[in-house]
């Protein structure tokens, strides 16, 4: 049986409408709200609606989304253990290709966007680590719990894992990758995700 | 001891003037709602500190809870012609079938058979919880079933969501990982996806409590064809983005069902 609502929700997440959350919600459900409001409001402002527009749109939504995750710390523990033995060279153009296959990944989610609500239930801090854990309510009426880690890195809060239906993210893309080092070399895997992007 | 005091009251009151106008901010945005979204949630050191651990600022990248750690498989390359059977089997069959099936039947008609079908499953979920000492979790499901069942026209309705009575997915597997079984290997069978050797037993024990397979054998086949089919109407794009977001939709969903899998068997 599938449940692969793992994907789909990562990034409709990113297009919530936001309710009420409770008034002692912290800065980092503040954070994740914040995105949140800035993306819905890109997608449904009418001037941009149009397909000429869809560069620009992209570009907006891309610049909120780079402000609430932290790209190289996705990246970093999505390598996990092969991580520290490639070259800074290698390692900047891992960031960057991983990068846009989850930003394809995801537009095309957000101009998916038909709705959806999310419950902010709660977070826990601890030190400079915390999970804002929500709920996602579909149009179906279907409800999927989520969890955002995020680490504050000089004072800002962002995002470094997105945990779906009790699936992580960077768990998920770390056994694939895990997968395909143990049976190729990097630069092979360099190569599919510069395939991926070209599909 | 005076200052300490008047210091620490100074605090509390500018944080709660401050919370305050964020708060009114907020409010600003207030929707009214059905559903609640103000649970609080009890801080949870432990698992902060398992995060803690994971921190890759550690010379050792790999976190505690490694994912290197997922089901052996042992029989990849075979469970690998199974996935692109059930693959073509997606795209060619059922897919199709879903997709002419939504056309015809209204999203509430499908609902109510989603639920209709959730709310047959009740015995596995009863006996599950039993067997692992939920006790509370067995009385909130069988709240629920009734429920369904006598207000909800035999289970068409969910009115146990509808009164925030709470589902306790539970099956035999899990029961059985409870009590200490592995997983032993993964297995990703045709027709049925993935699953573990674990997993595979306790579907069949489940069976013996499925409602369903008290019916004459076609009819038990039909049921389930139908159940299969406008669960899918339900769901068409899921199995897709998976693909499309994966560099290995294989192992994608290999891992995505083990995590699945042990957090469920978790809470």
């Amino acid at each position: 049986m599938q449940r692969e609502s793992l994907v789909r929700v990562v990034f409709i997440v990113m297009l919530v409408v936001s309710w009420a959350f409770p008034a002692w919600a912290g800065v980092p459900t503040e954070k994740v709200k914040e995105t949140a409001d800035k993306i819905i409001a890109i997608v449904s402002d009418p001037s941009l609606k149009d397909p000429s527009k869809e560069a620009q749109r992209r570009e907006q939504i891309r610049k909120a989304v780079d402000e609430l995750c932290d790209w190289e710390e996705m990246s970093r523990r999505s390598l996990g253990r092969y991580w520290a033995q490639r070259s800074e060279q290698e390692k900047k153009e891992f960031v960057h290709l991983f990068g846009q296959l989850l930003e394809r990944t995801y537009s095309d989610r957000v101009e998916g966007y038909s709705g959806e609500k999310v419950n902010y239930l709660g977070e826990r801090v601890d030190g400079d680590y915390a999970e804002v854990e929500v709920k996602i309510v579909t149009n179906k009426n279907t409800e999927i719990p989520v969890v955002y880690r995020m680490r504050a890195k000089d004072q800002k809060w962002l995002v470094y894992d997105m945990v779906i239906e009790g699936v992580s993210l960077v768990n998920n893309y770390r056994t694939q990758f895990s997968d395909i080092l143990a049976k190729s070399s990097f630069e092979a895997l360099l190569k599919r995700l510069k395939e991926k992007g070209d599909e | 001891m005076k200052k300490t005091c008047f210091l620490f009251v100074t605090t509390i009151l500018s944080w709660s003037v401050i919370e305050g106008i964020s708060f009114g901010q907020g409010t600003a945005t207030y929707a009214p709602t059905h559903l609640s979204c103000c649970e609080t949630k009890e801080a949870v050191p432990i698992r902060i500190a398992y995060l803690k651990e994971a921190s890759p600022d550690k010379e050792d990248v790999e976190p505690a809870d490694s994912p290197g750690e997922t089901f052996p498989d042992p029989l990849e390359p075979l469970n690998r012609v199974f996935f692109e059977f059930n693959d073509k089997l997606y795209f060619y069959v059922l897919k199709p079938a879903a997709r002419g099936y939504k056309t015809v039947v209204p999203e509430e008609i499908r609902f109510c058979v989603r639920n209709f079908f959730n709310n047959l499953a009740y015995p596995v979920r009863l006996v599950n919880n039993l067997f692992q000492g939920k006790v509370a979790g067995a009385v909130e499901e069988t709240c629920g079933f009734f429920a369904n069942t006598v207000v909800g026209l035999g289970g068409l309705a969910d009115i146990a969501k509808a009164v925030d009575l709470k589902k306790h997915e539970e099956d035999l597997g899990q029961t059985l990982a409870v009590y200490g079984a592995g997983p032993a290997f993964y297995i990703n069978w045709p027709f049925f996806g993935p699953s573990t050797l674990r997993d595979t037993i306790g579907t069949v024990g489940d069976a013996f409590l499925d409602p369903l397979n008290y019916l004459d054998g076609w009819y038990s086949a039909g049921a389930r064809g139908f159940n299969t089919v406008n669960e899918t109407s339900l769901r068409i794009g899921d199995y897709e983005s998976l693909k499309k977001a994966a560099l290995d939709p294989y192992v994608a969903l290999r891992d995505a069902y083990y995590q699945n899998r042990l957090s469920k068997i978790r809470e």
